[in-house]
């Protein structure tokens, strides 16, 4: 794999790191299965595009997508908690909203960003060279979201919030609104999949409709993948996992695009991803149990 | 303190499984009173206690705290004056969160959450003191996941917990009842030690007309959604088992069959 | 892991038997001379350029964009260079997902192949943005200037020139008129969220009107909406047409099933169309696209800065009709119409 290889899947893995941050808050510490981030990934990279195209500053753009992200996780929230539509549900109808919602926001399929300033090349020293100063920015960007989830979770509110995940009825009884809990927990967690698509927009060129496609199955496999490599209760350490995993499931692709020495071809890559990360979760276990056997 | 008036409960109204849970019920309880609820199965006693928790909606009457109409307000909006345990322990803790962070949601019950630590040092050193005086050792095992704790630990920690924020009314559903006898003992002192000390008025149901008889001040039986024995006083004091039969007997004309209830 | 290069062709070397001196050493030499010649002739063909190393990608596996790609190699081999014998060749899907495109990218640009091809809007923007210094030939783009991947049609200056598939779009509406002469209504099928189309039903929308024509779209988000879309049309239009749309190619025979049962004649931007059931196609053939980009290539690996190549627009349109397609779908073409076509299937 080259230099090049690597650090592109950094790059992406950082990304999708903030998307799997987003998926860990909604699947596991709310317990909300979430298919809107199909929609808001999209929709964050949508936003900041367009804006960025007419002329408004990339962090500006960056900050109001990640605004609109969290309306949209707010919309499923509400359906949920106001309107009784089981979680699910509603999340998959707002995703299928946002499809027309972005096409209108983008006003065709695609908005291209490859001339256009973005926090990257606003922020890139002229010493160093994109493909290197892309993955620092990011790598910034996602440590400190970490530490600022890290502490959220640590505060009275974030408590509530997690408390509302792992039995609601004893929340209730605590005093917590399970409801209000829900409706900032799914904004925060969209909000978090909406900067990844503003950045993932800036990065790679532009904004595609089509681009949402897939974003949940790539968020629940960093944080499967996450949980297998690094097994912890404690917060701090889950997140560090999550992002770890985008990162070794970026990696895995990588390695897949570049697997041709041993015959394999471009058709097979889904295939070879599928088994570089089947093996990832299986090995642990098998650690375990041969440790196990030889105590 | 707690005033319940002509509340009606109905369970899948208009359909062939209709049941009128509580029909009318009324009651009258004085700050301080540590009120036993007895009865057969669907006499109504766990949705008397849901009700005034809020946890299941009314069809009518009205529930008073302090003066204060609670009817409208939701479960976690009454959280502030009411207290409860429930009978299972997973459901009265969160079973992925530490002792020390359940402990922790509990100790701002009814308060508002801001972004505040959730477990400050100070609150550690009063949590572990409080712990201590449980004796069962949990105190220096404040960051252990509370899934980790046996039933009866779990129910004593629950009971703990009640009693960190002032509230005015304690909720006991039946808190023994999973627990072996040696453990439910242990939480049932506990239970008495903990109102006395914080003078709580309290509601606790039991399945166990003994149990009804020795513990607190008043006893109420229920059947079938009403009140249809409430002694206190001296006049309690001087009742046995039996004695709680024959009265139900003599006002119901027929004789009790719960197996559970007479051998309780 | 590095690509490993094919070992160069052995050097030719004639190697001829020395036989007895006198006129076998005039014979022998006679004999080099004509093996020279020969070798030297059948090298002139056979040489092998320098090895050289070509990346292709598309962001997905789709029968115009495989076309595309063996247009490619095949313009490749013709100029003599030949996959694992003086051509590193690779060949990279993005399964439809556009963060694989951009590791694809990426991983291009690590490799600095000699030239990059690619093709469709996403997978050339994401390998516009990801590689500065090496050569990119886009191709079966229909608006690279508004995909930003080059500032212009003409020589870019940068590192990036292409072919676009952009069909001209008087001359489509030209060739509507003149299969069915009174129609007044079009109606079009296209997948909303792909740019080529929505470029075109722009153009369409606005060049309609001077025709005195009017434009009713049915959009198909997936393959699957594409026939609910056609049926959408009956009896609001005269004439259903349709672009290269992704979506529309893939599920064709779901239209010319509308365009048989209700008698709305279909007219589509792609040969292969005409051969699936519509009526008449002025379109380009993917493969000539490809072939063209492929030749674009060459000139590449032969020197050429692509900074210096402005960009092309693929092909002649061809007219292919289908007899049989028109008779089922009411319509009678004229002998002129017949005489120009290309190709008429029966």
């Amino acid at each position: 794999m080259s230099w090049f290889s690597f650090m592109g899947a950094l790059e992406i893995g950082l990304i999708f790191s903030l998307v799997a941050l987003g998926v860990l808050l909604s699947f596991r510490l709310l317990r909300f299965p979430d298919l809107t981030v199909d929609g808001s990934f999209p929709l964050g990279a949508a936003v900041a595009a367009t804006l960025i195209s007419a002329g408004v500053n990339p962090f500006l753009a960056t900050a109001l997508a990640v605004v609109a992200a969290a309306v949209a996780g707010l919309t499923t929230a509400l359906l949920h908690v106001k309107l009784r539509i089981m979680d699910l549900l509603a999340s998959i109808l707002v995703m299928i909203a946002l499809y027309s919602i972005n096409l209108r926001i983008m006003g065709r399929p695609n908005v291209p960003l490859i001339t256009e300033p973005t926090v990257f090349t606003l922020l890139q020293p002229a010493w160093l060279s994109d493909y290197i100063a892309r993955p620092l920015v990011l790598l910034v960007v996602v440590l400190v979201c970490r530490l600022l989830l890290d502490w959220f979770f640590a505060t009275q509110t974030g408590l509530a919030l997690r408390a509302t995940g792992a039995n609601p009825r004893m929340a209730r009884a605590q005093g917590v609104s399970t409801g209000r809990a829900i409706l900032g927990g799914m904004a925060l967690s969209n909000a978090l999949v909406g900067l990844a698509g503003a950045l993932f927009a800036q990065a790679q060129g532009g904004a595609d409709i089509s681009m949402g496609l897939g974003t949940i199955v790539i968020g629940l496999a960093a944080v499967i993948i996450g949980e297998s490599m690094l097994p912890s209760r404690r917060l701090p350490v889950i997140t560090l996992a999550v992002i770890l995993g985008a990162l070794v499931y970026r990696l895995f692709i990588a390695l897949a695009l570049n697997s041709d020495f041993i015959g394999l071809q471009a058709q097979d890559l889904n295939l070879v991803t599928a088994v570089l990360v089947t093996v990832a979760l299986v090995l642990p276990m098998l650690k375990r149990r041969l440790r196990a056997k030889g105590d | 303190m707690l005033r319940v008036d002509d509340l009606y409960i109905t369970f899948n109204a208009g359909t062939p499984i209709e049941t009128r849970a509580l029909r009318g019920l009324s009651l009258d309880i004085p700050s301080g009173q540590f009120v036993t609820v007895i009865g057969s199965n669907g006499a109504g006693k766990s949705t008397l206690l849901n009700a005034i928790s809020g946890d299941l909606p009314i069809d009518s009457g009205r529930i008073e705290i302090d003066g204060v109409d609670v009817t409208p307000l939701a479960s976690w909006q009454r959280a502030r004056q009411v207290a409860r345990v429930f009978q299972d322990p997973l459901a009265g803790t969160c079973e992925d969160l530490t002792i020390e962070e359940n402990l922790a949601l509990a100790s701002m019950r009814g308060q508002r959450r801001g972004l505040g630590r959730a477990v400050r040092a100070d609150q550690r050193s009063d949590f572990r003191e409080r712990l201590a005086r449980l004796g069962l050792g949990l105190e220096a095992r404040l960051t252990d996941r509370i899934g980790l704790l046996s039933g009866g630990q779990r129910q004593a920690v629950s009971l703990l917990m009640a009693s960190l924020q002032p509230s005015r009314i304690l909720l006991l559903d039946e808190h023994t009842a999973a627990l072996d006898p040696r453990t439910a003992q242990f939480v049932l002192d506990l239970t008495a030690r903990i109102v006395a000390e914080n003078q709580l008025t309290a509601l606790m149901v039991t399945h166990s007309m003994r149990q009804a008889l020795d513990v607190g001040g008043r006893t109420l039986m229920l059947h079938q959604g009403e009140v249809i024995l409430d002694v206190a006083g001296a006049a309690r004091a001087e009742l046995d088992v039996p004695d709680l039969l024959g009265m139900f007997e003599k006002v119901r004309g027929e004789q009790l069959v719960d197996d559970v209830l007479l051998l309780g | 892991m590095l690509n490993r290069r094919p070992a160069t062709p052995p050097s030719t070397s004639a190697r001829v038997a020395h036989r007895a001196p006198g006129a076998s050493r005039r014979r022998a030499l006679m004999l080099s001379a004509i093996m020279a010649g020969v070798l030297l002739g059948g090298a002139a063909v056979h040489a092998a350029p320098p090895p050289k190393s070509v990346a292709v990608t598309a962001i997905v596996e789709h029968p115009s964009l495989d076309m595309v790609r063996d247009g490619v190699r095949d313009a490749l081999k013709a100029a003599g260079y030949e996959a694992g014998k003086n051509l590193t060749w690779q060949y990279q899907s993005a399964q439809g997902n556009t963060a694989t495109a951009a590791q694809i990218a990426r991983k291009f640009a690590g490799d600095a192949p000699d030239v990059i091809v690619a093709i469709a809007t996403p997978s050339a923007q994401a390998v516009v943005a990801a590689v500065k210094t090496v050569p990119v030939v886009y191709s079966a783009v229909t608006d690279p200037v508004a995909a930003q991947l080059v500032p212009g049609m003409q020589a870019s200056g940068t590192n990036v020139t292409g072919v676009s598939d952009a069909l001209p779009v008087e001359q489509q509406i030209e060739l509507i008129r003149k299969v069915v002469p009174d129609a007044r209504r079009v109606g079009m099928v296209y997948n909303p969220g792909e740019a080529n189309s929505v470029a075109v039903v722009k153009q369409m929308q606005e060049l309609l009107p001077k025709f005195g024509m009017s434009l009713v779209e049915a959009a198909a988000p997936r393959t699957v909406d594409v026939g609910s879309a056609a049926r959408s049309l009956i009896g609001k239009v005269d004439v259903i047409y349709t672009s290269t749309d992704n979506n529309v190619i893939s599920a064709y025979e779901s239209l010319v099933k509308v365009g048989n049962d209700a008698r709305i004649p279909l007219i589509a931007s792609d040969t292969e169309s005409v051969q699936r059931g519509a009526v008449a196609a002025a379109g380009i053939n993917y493969r000539d696209v490809g072939l063209q980009t492929g030749r674009l290539v060459v000139r590449i690996l032969q020197g050429e800065k692509p900074g210096a190549i402005p960009s092309e627009t693929g092909g002649k349109p061809q007219l292919f009709l289908n007899a049989g397609a028109a008779q089922r779908q009411g319509v009678t073409l004229s002998d002129s119409l017949l005489k120009s076509a290309a190709k008429v299937i029966p």
